[in-house]
């Protein structure tokens, strides 16, 4: 028998990571239109405040003094964590919202390119400064174990068992995936997410009405790196590692296929879209078929397949169906419809109801 | 005293084939208006098709480097007319261009990975090996392909030169880069030099890619590594200047050999950082000077040296009196 709850949590803890990851993108680039396609980059800043917090805080706690980031190491942090839950679970609440704060950062960071770059030269310079990122987080050792990575960031939940630790924290990251899809709707159904658009659709009419269009990207930056930051987080402990190469640019291309497939602007879609990925991400690794018990014998790398749908998708999408599967909605508030009603009823008008919204 | 004579001679080798693959970027950019992420597999095409060429076919340089061209190219123009011309005919932005050559590289990149495993040449080396004609000394030695790939560069460059300014297609090419409407309505056909574009950048990566697979061990990533720098070198150069990109990839491989030996031996900084170099070129170009060396002239920087001081002040106070208008509106973000 195959224990398909290994799968079935697998799957919805990196959907509710790829959902946190999609909906800043779209956070960034469907209402601010600021391609930020160094994603991965700030996914990984949170990946790295979580391996590198519990990695000084163990060894501080336990007075270990040793190589930090070898094996032996690695197995002490998970012996402490499952002997001390208060200490690891109170480190993982640290680690996001340390996170939270340190993507944040970066991200006003990457604003400055944003105010003087226009769209497609912005997404160079973001993959750049993700490559470099990484390019450094390998080599420099004394930060992150440079190539070997931090080994043994313990699961929060592991005082629970193994099972129950994974059903935990999945739900966990599901649970934080809806906060996150909450708030970002509230978030850009409120003033400020109209202020987001009208940036993205006309830059010079909104600071003509003085909007103040750089603090506004660097406004929205800041939320979408500190969400992915978070993600990263949720990497982190999900997988107990934190490897430089988890976090090459593929990644940022998956989340934008995502975005692009559900519709950018409609975070219905995007989760829509998250799913969708998510289950060919995992259709497509050989993990996945030895769960199953199936003996998928390919006469080559079946990882391979997954980036030629990825491109596939991203191609056919950005042809046939530009806007996505659920195009962007226009604004709808309380305000707007309360006027409607009342035109409704003066001149009972009722093509008005049907009248483009007033942006 | 550090060794130099190795970086110089790699420097002209990397610079070259950097140079090599930034043109075929610069015109592609120029001319259609594509940041063409899927150069980095047309190069890989390339590096792939000299290995088959040599190690399966056994051929020699000659029919290798025509192999690359015909393979490179062709998928060009099979990804211009599948993919990025429709596109641009239904009015995509530049970003969507961007992230649809991303997709085409992805599904390049991986098919070939595919076809790469199917014969177990994920890493192969091309079977020529470049002949040592001059030893200078430890690493330092001039061989075969520091006088080949230099010269195919220049050949490259001249041909290029002549075909902008002595023929009807490089006129017309330019025309495109500078008015597409007013090049269509002037009786260029577009359609033809947009094809003729994607050949000339498929097949000069292409020719790229096999000299690179002499040079190095190749692998389907090695595109998409060499990607970064050429971008870098485009970029410098401006990113739509032919003439600047020759400067531009000279800059990047000089940077990339002296910048990691120099960093090495100076101050004891691992050789791994060198990738950093490019990538860190991009963003500084990008940042400071965003044509690059475009439009750059002797005068002009003369001019720019004898008022660095002053400019360089007055930007100082520029930047701490927008730093503190940033600081003060966060402070009051609703002021």
């Amino acid at each position: 028998m195959a224990d398909l709850l290994f799968l079935y949590t697998s799957i919805a803890t990196l959907f509710g990571i790829y959902a946190i990851l999609a909906l800043s993108f779209n956070l960034e680039y469907g209402y601010a239109g600021q391609a930020n396609l160094g994603k991965v980059f700030f996914f990984s800043i949170g990946a790295y405040v979580a391996g590198v917090l519990v990695v000084h805080s163990v060894a501080a706690l336990t007075g270990y003094a040793g190589d930090l980031f070898s094996a032996q190491a690695a197995n002490a942090r998970l012996l402490y964590a499952a002997g001390n839950p208060a200490a690891i679970l109170s480190l993982f609440v640290g680690a996001l919202v340390l996170a939270g704060f340190v993507g944040a950062g970066f991200g006003i960071l990457a604003s400055y390119p944003a105010l003087r770059l226009r769209g497609d030269f912005l997404a160079i310079v973001l993959i750049a400064v993700g490559e470099a990122g990484r390019v450094f987080v390998r080599v420099y050792t004394p930060l992150a174990g440079g190539n070997i990575g931090i080994g043994g960031v313990p699961s929060p939940f592991v005082f629970l068992g193994d099972r129950e630790a994974r059903v935990a924290f999945s739900l966990l990251v599901l649970a934080l995936a809806f906060l996150a899809f909450v708030f970002v709707s509230r978030l850009s159904n409120s003033p400020f997410g109209r202020l987001l658009k009208s940036v993205r659709d006309d830059e010079l009419a909104a600071s003509v009405l003085g909007k103040r269009a750089p603090w506004v990207k660097a406004q929205v930056l800041a939320v979408g790196s500190g969400l992915a930051a978070i993600a990263g987080v949720l990497w982190a402990f999900w997988f107990q590692t934190v490897a430089a190469d988890d976090f090459i640019p593929q990644t940022t291309f998956l989340v934008v296929a995502m975005v692009l497939l559900g519709g950018s602007g409609n975070h219905r879609g995007v989760l829509v879209g998250a799913i969708t990925m998510t289950l060919l991400d995992h259709f497509t690794r050989p993990s996945f078929y030895a769960i199953l018990g199936i003996q998928a014998d390919l006469p080559f790398d079946i990882n391979y397949l997954r980036y030629i749908l990825i491109g596939l998708m991203i191609i056919l999408i950005l042809m046939f169906r530009p806007q996505g599967l659920f195009p962007e909605r226009p604004v709808r508030t309380k305000a707007l419809e309360v006027a409607r009603a009342a035109s409704g009823q003066a001149h009972a008008d009722p093509p008005a109801a049907q009248a483009p919204p007033p942006t | 005293m550090v060794e130099l004579g190795g970086p110089l001679l790699d420097s002209l080798l990397l610079g070259s084939l950097y140079t090599m693959m930034a043109l075929g970027l610069t015109i592609t950019y120029k001319v259609t208006r594509i940041p063409n992420f899927s150069h980095a597999e047309l190069v890989t095409v390339g590096s792939y098709a000299g290995v088959v060429a040599v190690n399966l076919w056994g051929r020699g340089l000659g029919e290798a480097l025509l192999l690359a061209f015909v393979s490179s190219a062709a998928i060009a123009l099979a990804a211009d007319e599948l993919v990025f011309k429709p596109l641009f005919r239904r009015g995509a932005t530049p970003l969507h261009l961007l992230v649809a050559s991303i997709g085409v590289g992805l599904v390049v990149r991986y098919v070939l990975s595919i076809f790469a495993n199917l014969y177990s040449i994920l890493s192969a080396k091309s079977n020529l090996l470049a002949q040592t004609l001059v030893a200078f000394g430890p690493g330092a030695n001039l061989t075969t392909l520091h006088v080949w790939v230099p010269a195919a560069t220049l050949s490259s460059v001249v041909a290029l030169h002549l075909l902008f300014t002595r023929t009807r297609i490089g006129k017309g090419m330019r025309a495109m880069a500078s008015n597409l409407d007013l090049a269509r309505v002037s009786g260029i056909r577009t359609v033809r030099v947009r094809r003729m574009t994607w050949i000339l950048a498929g097949g000069l990566a292409g020719i790229a890619g096999t000299f690179w697979s002499v040079y190095a061990p190749t692998d389907p990533e090695i595109g998409w590594r060499a990607l970064l720098w050429t971008f870098a070198a485009s970029i410098l150069g401006g990113f739509v200047s032919v003439y600047g990109t020759i400067a531009g990839g000279y800059v990047v491989g000089a940077s990339e050999s002296f910048g990691i030996t120099i960093l090495n031996a100076e101050f004891g900084i691992s050789a791994s950082y060198k990738p950093m170099i490019a990538l860190v070129l991009i963003v500084v170009v990008f940042l400071i000077r965003p044509t690059g060396f475009a439009g750059l002239t002797v005068r002009g920087v003369l001019d720019g040296m004898r008022t660095f001081p002053t400019r360089a002040a007055a930007r100082w106070r520029a930047l701490g009196a927008r730093l503190s208008g940033f600081l003060s509106g966060m402070r009051n973000p609703r002021e």
